[in-house]
């Protein structure tokens, strides 16, 4: 489906970083594979760094530590909220929601839209759609768009396939309306009959978590998880990656009217760096137009990641110069998005630790 | 399908391989090598393969014969 908004922008992103950092060639021994395979794996998917947090740490912690900076920075007033958007998978209670906790924690006004939407590494455009559809009612001047995700929790210790390249992140993009601002062009896709490729089986109301949902098993692959795992089929993301994704960008720039030469920057959700230098070649967009560092400094923390890829590839350039910037989120659901803006002059765009 | 064999010995790092070859019996055999082949065939031939159908090949001919009936 293709969207298009106007006379909407984004004045700031901030991305907020667990302070510990693990490094692969640390954890090795917590898999079932020999030390030269293993060093393949980090040469070719870029496994190096990830930050995660602490055990009993929520995603509201983050958001709500770095909503704080923000205030005692003078980069947000806490009355100028008018709606919380908050993007998140794992949530720090089933009830009630995340977004209702941070306005809680903070003391946030009643008169408040607080909207929390379940949705994985597809997740960043789809909470600036909702910030952008918020931005119509008259009473909506400012959205704080809120991408938390602290996956590290639910990958098995033992599972090579998704432990190294998981990592803990938040972000906070802010929203607003702009008389000047350009249109916006965007798109969304959804197959729920691939909803088993990437998926948490246990722990809601079809499995609920008990001692038999805590049981590790071993797959054909040698790792190992339990239900209450997240599980993922690699070889069917990758596959949904390389056929969906070009197909989706290219028809953005054709619904949009303009060309790959024309976009500054096409800045990715950040699996590894093995399925985004394909993704590139596939699209013809040189490297330096795509960046893909972030799993190996980082981790990919689903949603947040995409805020972390452009507040740490091109932080200098959106506040001081207007770029236009392709974003594309691709991942659990299946869901796969994009936008198409105008994007600079940013009031900040900055990356945060957390401690 | 002529660079066929060269590719895949390739990504098996070794220097030939047979068609009998067996693709458990490699040393290099892993997940990492199951994605390689795909994105080989997916990059070379537009054909798009899971790890499944990869695994119930069994033999460097057999993942040949899955290429071709693909194309």
């Amino acid at each position: 489906m293709n969207l298009k908004f106007k006379n909407k922008k984004i004045s700031g992103i901030l991305s907020i970083l667990p302070e510990k950092e693990i490094r692969f060639e640390d954890e090795l021994d917590s898999y079932n594979f020999s030390r030269s395979q293993s060093m393949k794996l980090k040469l070719i998917m870029g496994y190096d760094k990830r930050r995660v947090v602490l055990e009993g740490t929520t995603p509201s912690d983050l958001c709500v530590f770095g909503l704080n900076y923000l205030f005692d920075n003078g980069h947000l007033a806490k009355d100028d909220i008018d709606a919380l958007v908050m993007i998140n998978q794992v949530p720090d209670h089933f009830m009630p929601a995340t977004t209702q906790v941070i306005q809680g924690k903070l003391g946030l006004k009643h008169d408040l839209y607080c909207v929390d939407i379940p949705q994985a590494c597809a997740g960043y455009p789809m909470g600036l759609n909702q910030a952008f559809m918020l931005l119509e009612q008259e009473e909506i001047n400012k959205v704080v768009v809120l991408n938390a995700e602290l996956l590290s929790l639910k990958v098995s210790p033992s599972d090579r396939g998704s432990r190294p390249l998981t990592g803990d992140a938040a972000a906070i993009t802010i929203v607003e309306n702009d008389p000047e601002g350009g249109p916006i062009y965007g798109t969304v896709n959804f197959d729920g009959s691939r909803a088993d490729t990437l998926i948490i089986p246990a722990g809601g109301a079809k499995i609920p978590s008990n001692e038999k949902t805590a049981e590790m098993t071993t797959d054909r692959n040698g790792n190992s998880r339990a239900l209450n795992h997240m599980v993922m089929k690699g070889d069917a993301v990758f596959n949904f990656v390389l056929n969906e994704v070009p197909e989706m960008i290219e028809t953005l720039l054709t619904y949009a009217g303009s060309t790959k030469e024309e976009v500054d920057y096409f800045m990715c959700h950040q699996p590894n760096r093995f399925v985004l230098k394909k993704l590139a070649d596939k699209l013809k967009v040189p490297y330096e137009k795509m960046p893909y560092n972030i799993v190996e400094l980082f981790g990919n923390s689903c949603s947040p990641t995409l805020a972390v890829n452009l507040t740490h590839n091109l932080s200098e350039k959106l506040v001081n110069d207007s770029l236009l910037v392709c974003l594309a989120g691709f991942g659990a659901g299946l869901s796969w998005t994009s936008l198409l803006m105008k994007m600079g002059n940013l009031d900040f765009c900055e990356t945060i630790n957390y401690n | 399908m002529e660079n066929f064999e060269t590719s895949i010995s390739e990504i098996l790092e070794v220097d030939s391989v047979e068609l009998t070859d067996e693709l458990e019996s490699f040393d290099a055999w892993d997940s990492l090598t199951i994605l390689s082949i795909i994105a080989l065939c997916d990059d070379e031939y537009g054909v798009t393969l899971s790890a499944d159908e990869i695994n119930d090949a069994e033999t460097i001919n057999g993942l040949k014969e899955l290429i071709k009936s693909k194309i």
